[in-house]
């Protein structure tokens, strides 16, 4: 099928089978291996990308749902050479380790403090529930996310 | 200290957090051939017949390989040195004819991308020959698998360690069973391989995120009777292992299939193929007998173990052997015996796991001083404090000091802080109130090694060039497994050369390129290789200053390095660049300012963690949640603390899930769990906000700065830890590790409540 849609604000057009998952567009068709495959069920949520601001499992999302859809992915965060807030704090928070979890964990977070920019520390465990972090118990993602939240202004 | 002792983000924080850092699976070459395997469909029996023809035809198909159309080429897994060193049998071929488990390989295709390699792999017809097939301890006991009269006991030994006290007669013997399931490494970078052939160089390039990239060179080469130097391993940014990419699954089929095609290749298995094909934590049952004098005084351990070798037997002779001999790193164990059994079944290979089977053999030690504590009426904490070794102690298995042990520290600041004696008090009328839900609290302790030493002697070397303009590249082989070893050693080097890390570059293990190194195995990372690191940093600070004071004419002793310059103490208006010394060093000595180092360390001192857990169980659902943890660890110096926690958090996340939930069951066909909806890992909601603290007072002899180890020892309590949490709060004696609700609820419903 005929396809166009955005990937990090930049119009996109292919001709694909429309079963084919998006992970392996944004992978292989378009260079955009910063999102990752852990299980391709949907249970780790390393391919976690935002379509329209909502956070999606790329490995669940096919070609023919992505028609006129605005894809955000990993690489879309960063603005002029500087990570996003909430990449920042990854790093400074030290809440990164193997990194793999990582791009999903954190395009989960931006899903979160899209739609809740002054999220509880259980609000962050309960929307990060769909993002496995093998190396790590989570606490230091958490306060990477309550971080960012609050550099980003929080409620205000 | 100005570095070490700071919280540092690994080095390749930025590139993770950027999605820019490429791992394995996100390598490609021009003219690279995707590979797919098939899987042998049956668990036992031969392969009787391969029919490709149909996934030939499909368009983008190069060839599909197997043993009918290739030469024989065989291997070991689990080798990681030369045969001298390690005599392991060629168990296992790179395609199999006779399969011996559902994750065999039979076949692999390759094609131009991954999906027509898949598509095809589904073509490719076998047929088999079936042989019966033992998938538990019982059908493998009966020997039902075997061929001509094989014994299904692959190994059986005794081992005695110490000498019988004289009182022992009199003692009190307890005796605990324990029974534990496989478990997956659920590393969240499945395993994937690249490698490349060039026929004009007969040189083969492997790159994977391995834990040893000199074992792959031994395997690949030997197996493929290659020149060793024609062979390179790259270690790749690696998405985790905790010891499941230390054993060489994929390695030994890329490089036949790069060799035979000629041109690059990748081969990446998902989450089911990873679980199905590589290998996992072995199940494993037993028995532990202990004698106790009436005072808590253990006086003796005897442990019968038997383990589920699975398909292949690996590394089980020394996985079922090695941890005996960590209850001597942690107690006073005067006399203890072992008899081990080593089983072959048709089920997933039994293999390296995050803590070597310590974790495992401290449910038993744990589980046992938890039931001594009720028989013999001494708190929990008393009875071990009365048990665990001190300084001036000797590790009698290794015949070695324990050094600054602070196992004694642990547990009276972990059982201060964590509130040991009111959490019990609380638990007890919380209990007495409550039908539903139950709570429990418990401890566990755990030792563990940093060295390869005494088993062989360990060793490391580094090499440190300073560049022209003062910066420094060191050349070390290591496999950071995501833990931060890269940034831990930046730390150590530029704590010695008086430098910001930033202007130190430090590659990962490269075979073309850095030193031999056994790999990082046995927690030996930090206090061997980064010894040697703390060592090349002193050899090239000295080579700065022989320069200078030849460059200044002034002796060497006068000067000294201080925030990227050298000073002379009789003078602070004299103050050297790096850039300046180093350049003049080329242009004057004619040579650049190297150093390199050698370590071997003669001392392998205790490292202990003690762990704390309190758990509320459900009693009607059998699902338990851990309300509070803390683990408190003896690691002598921290480098890196902030990531020694966060490890250590995740070793406690992993254990959690070993007692609670975790296991790879394997259905009557054979097939294991081979999914992560199956396979139930803890996520953020199911974890408490967990509290490590280090103990840092009790350095080691020899590790840079008095570091011990963390990375093993941090896993080695928690399954004793919150196993014990659930017996206590069920008042119960369970012995089926993990503790899932369809146990708690059968027990539950046995016992009437």
């Amino acid at each position: 099928m005929r396809l166009s849609f955005f990937v990090n604000e930049e119009p996109v057009t292919l001709d694909t089978d429309p079963q084919r998952r998006l992970l392996d567009i944004l992978r292989e068709d378009l260079g955009l291996t910063g999102t990752k495959e852990g299980c391709s069920e949907g249970e780790c949520g390393a391919c976690t990308v935002l379509m329209d601001g909502l956070a999606v499992h790329s490995c669940l999302t096919l070609a023919a749902q992505l028609q006129g859809r605005h894809v955000t992915t990993i690489e879309g965060l960063e603005k002029n050479g500087e990570l996003d807030i909430l990449q920042r704090c990854f790093v400074e928070e030290i809440a990164i380790q193997c990194g793999f979890c990582t791009t999903g964990m954190i395009m989960s977070a931006k899903a979160l403090l899209l739609k809740n920019p002054d999220p509880s520390p259980e609000e962050i465990r309960t929307a990060l529930s769909g993002n496995l972090c093998r190396c790590s118990g989570y606490v230091q993602i958490v306060n990477a996310v309550s971080r960012a939240a609050h550099e980003m202004g929080g409620a205000q | 200290m100005k570095l070490v002792g700071t919280q540092q983000p690994i080095h390749d924080a930025r590139g993770k957090a950027s999605g820019r850092l490429r791992y394995a699976c996100d390598l490609t070459y021009p003219g690279m051939a995707h590979l797919a395997m098939v899987f042998s469909a049956i668990p036992h029996g031969y392969v009787t017949s391969i029919d490709a023809s149909e996934a030939l035809a499909m368009d983008g198909v190069y060839a599909v390989l197997h043993a009918f159309n290739t030469p024989e080429y065989r291997f070991n897994h689990y080798r990681t040195q030369f045969q001298s060193a390690q005599d392991l049998p060629l168990e296992e071929c790179v395609f199999q004819r006779y399969v011996r488990f559902t994750g065999d390989r039979v076949a692999v295709v390759a094609a131009r991308d991954e999906e027509t390699a898949r598509r095809a792999a589904a073509l490719v017809k076998v047929e088999y020959e079936k042989l019966p097939c033992a998938l538990d301890f019982d059908q493998a006991l009966s020997g039902i698998h075997c061929l001509d009269g094989k014994s299904p006991i692959e190994d059986e030994g005794t081992m005695t360690v110490g000498t019988p006290q004289p009182d022992e007669a009199e003692g009190i013997q307890i005796t605990v069973h324990n029974e534990l399931s496989r478990l997956h490494h659920a590393a969240m970078e499945t395993h994937a391989c690249v490698a490349d052939y060039d026929p004009d160089e007969d040189e083969l390039t492997i790159r994977s995120p391995s834990q040893a990239v000199f074992g792959i060179r031994t395997v690949v080469a030997d197996m493929l009777s290659m020149p060793y130097n024609r062979v390179r391993v790259v270690k790749t940014t690696m998405g985790g292992s905790f010891g499941g990419k230390q054993e060489w699954m994929l390695e030994p089929v890329c490089a036949v299939a790069a060799k035979i095609l000629k041109r690059p290749v990748k081969l990446v298995y998902d989450r089911a193929e990873t679980m199905r094909s590589t290998y996992c934590r072995a199940a494993m049952r037993g028995d532990l007998r202990g004698t106790f004098r009436k005072d808590g005084t253990l006086l003796r351990l005897d442990l019968d173990i038997l383990l589920d070798a699975g398909a292949y037997v690996g590394n089980s002779l020394d996985y079922v052997r090695a941890p005996f001999g960590k209850f001597f790193r942690c107690y006073r164990v005067p006399c203890a015996t072992l008899h081990s059994r080593v089983v072959s079944t048709n089920t997933t290979p039994s293999g390296a796991f995050r803590s070597w089977g310590v974790a495992e053999y401290y449910v038993f030690m744990e589980h046992l001083l938890n039931k001594a504590s009720e028989v013999l009426g001494i708190d929990p904490v008393e009875l071990r404090l009365k048990n665990v070794l001190l300084p001036g102690e000797m590790d009698i298995k290794m015949g070695l000091p324990v050094e600054e042990a602070r196992t004694r520290e642990c547990l009276l600041q972990g059982a201060a802080h964590f509130q040991w004696e009111e959490k019990r008090r609380e638990d007890a009328r919380f209990n007495a109130s409550s039908h539903r839900y139950k709570r429990g609290t418990a401890v566990a302790c755990a030792g563990h090694t940093n060295t390869y030493y005494t088993r062989f002697n360990d060793f490391a070397g580094v090499e440190a060039r300073m560049c022209d303009d003062g910066t420094v590249q060191a050349n070390v082989s290591i496999h950071d497994h995501g833990c931060g070893t890269v940034q831990a050693f930046k730390m150590i080097l530029a704590e010695e050369l008086e430098l910001p890390t930033d202007l130190i570059r430090m590659k990962e293990a490269d075979t073309a390129c850095t030193p031999y190194d056994y790999g990082c195995f046995s927690s030996r990372s930090t206090f061997v290789v980064g010894r040697a690191v703390q060592e090349c940093g002193k050899n090239l600070r000295r080579e700065i200053c022989r320069s200078a004071a030849q460059m200044l004419h002034v002796p060497e002793d006068q000067l000294y390095l201080q925030e990227g310059t050298v000073r002379w103490q009789n003078n602070d208006q004299v103050s050297l660049t790096y850039e300046q010394v180093s350049q003049w060093t080329i242009l004057n000595l004619r040579k650049e300012l190297f150093a390199d180092s050698r370590y071997h360390n003669m001392s392998n001192p205790t490292v202990t963690g003690t762990h704390f857990a309190r758990v509320e169980v459900d009693t009607w659902t059998g699902l338990t949640k851990v309300l509070d943890y803390l683990a408190v660890h003896d690691v002598g110096q921290a480098i890196n603390p902030a990531m020694c926690i966060a490890q250590t958090q995740g070793a406690v996340q992993m254990g959690c899930g070993a007692a609670l939930r975790e296991q790879m069951t394997i259905s009557p066909d054979g097939r294991s769990v081979n999914s992560l909806a199956k396979y139930h890992l803890m996520n953020a909601p199911d974890l408490p906000d967990i509290q490590v603290e280090l103990i840092q007072d009790g350095p080691s002899q020899e590790g840079p700065f008095g570091a011990k180890s963390i990375g093993e020892v941090g896993m080695a309590p928690v399954a004793a830890a919150v196993a014990g949490a659930v017996n206590q709060a069920l008042d119960a004696d369970l012995q089926v590790i993990p503790m899932d609700p369809d146990r708690i609820v059968e027990y539950i419903t046995k016992r009437g409540y």
